[in-house]
């Protein structure tokens, strides 16, 4: 059963002619890693935003497990590309924080919060202020804060895009490591094409003016990687080479008839 | 460890543990504070070879060892009926009265300020036009409308520190990072948790910085609050000096403001500090 359903959504900000967001169709099941790839202006951010529920659809509608999505919610837990921690928690605070809000009882909260710092491999560094990890390591909280909350969904805004190519590989294995323990649907966006096609249990291309999605495809190497192989003889897989090619053209053809 | 904030190790973006950076030169190097300390000595000897020199009377400047002296006449004998800490703990005390409101008044408005536009459009305009104006063209008006008591000199020096206080709190709130805040929203907060856990402790590093502004402002208005028929405090002992052209009384005051003054910005920079240690930290 699909957890997050987005029907026909339409997003057209106030004063703007084309709408951001044009018929966009979805659906996210719990054991499914849904990855939006566009460039810029393809209006994936605005659809991260309406799941999220920080912006209301103009057309359409989006449910959350049969019900429609209006405001922010525990159950849809956000990791921005530049970390949103409290620099004035430590690690183990920032972590902590959703359960505290949501008002959980000190002993479940605590137990919650070693295994999700363990799981992402932060428990070494619990005491330690957010402001005094590299960029990698504060992702890490973020994904593990949105994790320890009660969420059902993670919505992961270009969670990588910051970071460096070598960091950026291992918080992708990281991140398949955690979706396929932690049992959640992950919906995530980026303009990395690689990185899309290794993580995608089903992968939409999206393209500007208005933004729509215009190609849907279910790679199967994120299989293939929890099945055991190496990342980069995937990655350096020619199959794999010949889909990153084909969604390269795609996505300059849009641009070309973009231009025209 | 050193207060300098530059001297923190930086933790390298790739690795995820730090390396130890190689102390590059072991030579002296000298440090923000040796250049201050340099530059009041060299005002020291300048003002002191000025005065030696006969260049300058001591009616117009009087020599630093004469300032010395007056400073330990007046520690126990006084002027104008008073010592000088007697008229040190009267200034203080309003000074201290006075930022005590503002940031008991201050902070609160200035959250309501930072969170609701329609109070930033109501308030806006008077804060906008009373901050600019000299308190000395206002005094008059807090002289009729509220006596020659204690109070008008408190709130004299409380309107100058409250609009800094105000703006700052202000801002600090509107800018709380958006990113933060719809992260919080999407971990369950209310409204309250998020002003609670998120806005204010985010918009700290600005209070304070506000709060040192406005006490800079609240010492600059303090000889005008007491020209209110005041008996005691270092404005008071400064104009009536200067009546007097007792020239030495009215250096040496000048002197004590400014020490007192530094040593309360210090104390603030600490506090700033040890509250807010990420501040100034790449984000």
């Amino acid at each position: 059963m699909s957890l997050l359903q987005v029907d026909k959504l339409g997003v057209t900000y106030p004063g703007q002619l084309q709408p951001a967001l044009h018929q966009v169709s979805l659906s996210l099941a719990r054991d499914e890693l849904l990855v939006a790839l566009g460039p810029s202006g393809c209006g994936k951010s605005t659809l991260l935003g309406v799941l999220a529920g920080f912006i209301a659809p103009s057309q359409g509608r989006v449910l959350f497990a049969g019900q429609p999505v209006t405001a922010p919610g525990v159950e849809r837990a956000v990791v921005f590309q530049h970390d949103a921690l409290l620099p004035w928690l430590n690690v183990h605070d920032n972590v902590a924080f959703g359960l505290k809000l949501q008002g959980a009882d000190a002993l479940t909260r605590e137990r919650i919060v070693a295994d999700t710092l363990r799981l992402v491999g932060l428990a070494d560094v619990a005491g330690k202020r957010t402001w005094q990890l590299s960029g990698g390591m504060r992702q890490r909280v973020g994904i593990a804060r949105a994790l320890a909350s009660r969420s059902q969904v993670l919505l992961l805004d270009e969670p990588f895009g910051a970071l460096d190519a070598f960091t950026r590989e291992q918080m992708q294995q990281l991140l398949l490591r955690v979706w396929q323990q932690s049992q959640r649907g992950v919906f995530l966006i980026t303009h990395d094409i690689e990185e899309a096609l290794f993580l995608a249990t089903e992968l939409v291309l999206m393209s500007p003016g208005p933004g729509r999605i215009v190609q849907r495809l279910r790679p199967t190497f994120n299989q293939r990687y929890r099945a055991g192989e190496d990342v980069r003889a995937i990655k350096s897989d020619p199959e794999f080479i010949a889909l990153r090619e084909s969604l390269l053209h795609s996505l300059f053809r849009q641009g070309h008839e973009e231009a025209a | 460890m050193s207060t300098s904030p530059t001297t923190l190790i930086a933790v390298p973006d790739s690795l995820d543990t730090a390396t130890p950076v190689a102390p590059a030169d072991r030579r002296w190097q000298p440090q923000a504070a040796h250049w201050a300390a340099l530059s009041i000595a060299s005002l020291l000897l300048l003002w002191w070879a000025l005065t030696a020199s006969g260049l300058i009377a001591p009616l117009f400047l009087p020599p630093p060892q004469a300032v010395l002296a007056k400073f330990g006449e007046l520690l126990n004998g006084g002027y104008m009926d008073a010592t000088l800490p007697q008229h040190l703990l009267a200034s203080l005390q309003r000074m201290l009265l006075a930022l005590l409101a503002a940031v008991v008044v201050g902070i609160p408005l200035g959250i309501v300020i930072g969170v609701f536009p329609l109070a930033r459009h109501l308030l806006d305009p008077v804060i906008e036009f009373y901050r600019p104006l000299p308190p000395l063209a206002y005094l008059p008006l807090i002289v009729i409308w509220f006596g020659i008591g204690e109070a008008s000199k408190v709130l004299l020096i409380f309107l100058a520190i409250l609009a800094p206080v105000l703006i700052a709190t202000a801002h600090g709130v509107a800018s709380v990072s958006q990113l933060r805040q719809q992260a919080a929203l999407s971990l369950g907060a209310s409204r309250w948790q998020l002003l609670r856990h998120v806005i204010l402790p985010g918009a700290l590093p600005e209070i304070i910085t506000g709060v040192r502004i406005g006490l800079g402002a609240g010492w600059s208005t303090l000889v005008a609050a007491e020209l209110i028929a005041a008996t005691r405090g270092l404005g008071f002992m400064i104009q009536s000096a200067a009546q007097f052209l007792v020239t030495d009384v009215v250096v040496l005051g000048i002197i004590v403001i400014a020490l007192v003054a530094f040593a309360l910005e210090l104390g603030l920079r600490r506090l700033q500090q040890r509250l807010t240690p990420w501040h100034g930290q790449h984000h």
